[in-house]
């Protein structure tokens, strides 16, 4: 399980970073509310995130049905958890709901990034 | 009993809210559910690299994940704004969270198909472990094109103020716009999952054929994807084009028609597409030496299988503009 908790931790860790300062700086120049969302979004995100590597054992070692029916508690368990910052988000003025929304994104925009990049990268390498 | 205009838009918020949200979950817990079955395989075949096979399958259940997401955050904004009492609203918060409900369906399958392959090829060739994630992390972000096609849609109805035309054909064009990006969507998600899951089973069996694995999947992907788009552009041809008012029944139901013409027409033809782009990627990982007339005999039978979605385009067209 090392190596799930070392993804989780290198992708949650580059999620908040950023977050964090683009959050700030937002706030900074008196973008408040999107600054505030995409914080906020972040955070709910990475619970989303490290929850589903930690209910994954739950999944697996079972029946083919067993396996369906904990995929579907998971999913319903953490998207009550994802709906608090956008339900947040619609009620107070002081979150942007569509900075949010990619806060809550932000770690799938990472993996995908990280590997679209290494990709380009192996394919530049052979090229020279 | 009479009900008020703000009753029925409050109706229909719950309605499109509940729609969005109960469709939008099938397909991810359907594709999370295959992932986790393919790793159970896996580390049943390869039991020292159940962390890795672990790895794999948490990043592609959180891509495969994110159609059900963007439903989750139209659900929320049907069930928790305040929307305007219109009558109009009613067809519009309907037709979004349909969009979003149904679009979100194929992607999430269609998503787990290549994140189980991967499991099961990381099982089978370990040193491959890195390729054959980005090349699954490519597919699934792919599958989930027409989920953002659906998104995009539901937005725009949300966002855009109808207050101004007429009643009717309008409530029936929205309508239509909502059934068309959000059935459209469906047989795109899940072909392009199709493709995905060959490559990702064509990189753990012959590594070498890596690189036009991956290049035939993309191509193989980008055709399922046209059904999507159709769907789409009639989604906004409906949305945007101004129609006179009327009081017959015929010009309204034409419209209706249209988009579920377009809607329903895409699922087939994607599927169809789907499954020739497979056996083509998966005939080249086999037969290298063979890419050139595997990829022109897949691109002529996804042609074929994308007459019946271009009927459907016409179809749906001439429904708007000539009916």
């Amino acid at each position: 399980m090392e190596a799930l908790r070392q993804t989780q931790k290198k992708y949650s860790s580059r999620a908040i970073t950023t977050a964090i300062f683009a959050g700030f700086f937002l706030i900074l120049i008196g973008q408040q509310a999107i600054g505030k969302g995409l914080i906020l979004g972040t955070v709910f995100g990475i619970v989303n995130f490290v929850l589903m590597g930690e209910t994954l054992p739950l999944r697996l070692g079972k029946s083919k049905g067993k396996t369906y029916l904990f995929s579907f508690g998971s999913i319903f368990f953490r998207y009550i958890i994802v709906a608090v910052p956008l339900v947040m988000a619609i009620k107070l003025e002081q979150y942007n709901l569509f900075s949010t929304m990619l806060g809550i994104f932000l770690i799938q925009f990472f993996i995908l990034a990280e590997h679209v990049f290494g990709l380009i990268a192996s394919a530049r390498g052979k090229q020279v | 009993m009479a009900y008020d205009v703000q009753t029925w838009v409050s109706v229909a918020a719950l309605s499109g809210g509940g729609m969005a949200m109960g469709f939008g979950a099938i397909g991810a817990a359907i594709g999370e559910g295959y992932t986790a079955a393919r790793a159970n395989e896996a580390i049943s075949r390869n039991p020292e690299l159940s962390g890795d096979i672990f790895k794999t399958m948490l990043v592609g259940q959180a891509i495969a994940e994110s159609a059900s997401i963007f439903a989750l955050v139209i659900a929320m904004m049907l069930l928790f704004t305040k929307f305007a009492a219109h009558i109009l609203m009613v067809p519009v918060l309907l037709g979004a969270g349909l969009a979003m409900g149904m679009g979100a369906i194929g992607a999430g399958v269609g998503a787990g198909y290549p994140a189980g392959a991967c499991c099961t090829g990381m099982a089978r060739q370990p040193a491959m472990g890195g390729r054959l994630t980005t090349n699954m992390l490519i597919g699934s972000a792919v599958c989930q094109t027409p989920a953002i096609f659906a998104l995009v849609v539901a937005f725009i109805l949300l966002f855009t103020d109808f207050s101004q035309s007429p009643v009717s054909p309008t409530w029936a064009a929205i309508l239509g716009a909502g059934i068309s990006a959000g059935f459209g969507a469906i047989g795109s998600g899940l072909g392009g999952g199709l493709v995905a899951q060959a490559s990702c089973e064509g990189i753990a069996r012959q590594p070498l054929t890596a690189t036009p694995v991956t290049n035939v999947m993309l191509l193989g992907q980008a055709v399922t994807q046209t059904t999507a788009i159709y769907a789409l552009l009639v989604s906004f041809i409906l949305m945007f084009k101004t129609f006179p008012a009327t009081d017959l029944i015929a010009p309204p139901m034409a419209l209706l028609a249209a988009g579920i013409c377009m809607g329903i027409g895409a699922i087939g033809p994607a599927i169809g597409e789907g499954l020739a782009g497979q056996s083509a990627v998966a005939g080249i990982a086999r037969n290298q030496e063979h890419v050139a007339e595997l990829t022109r005999l897949m691109l002529v039978g996804q042609a074929v299988a994308e007459s019946t979605g271009i009927y459907s385009l016409v179809i749906a067209l001439i429904l708007i503009f000539v009916v």
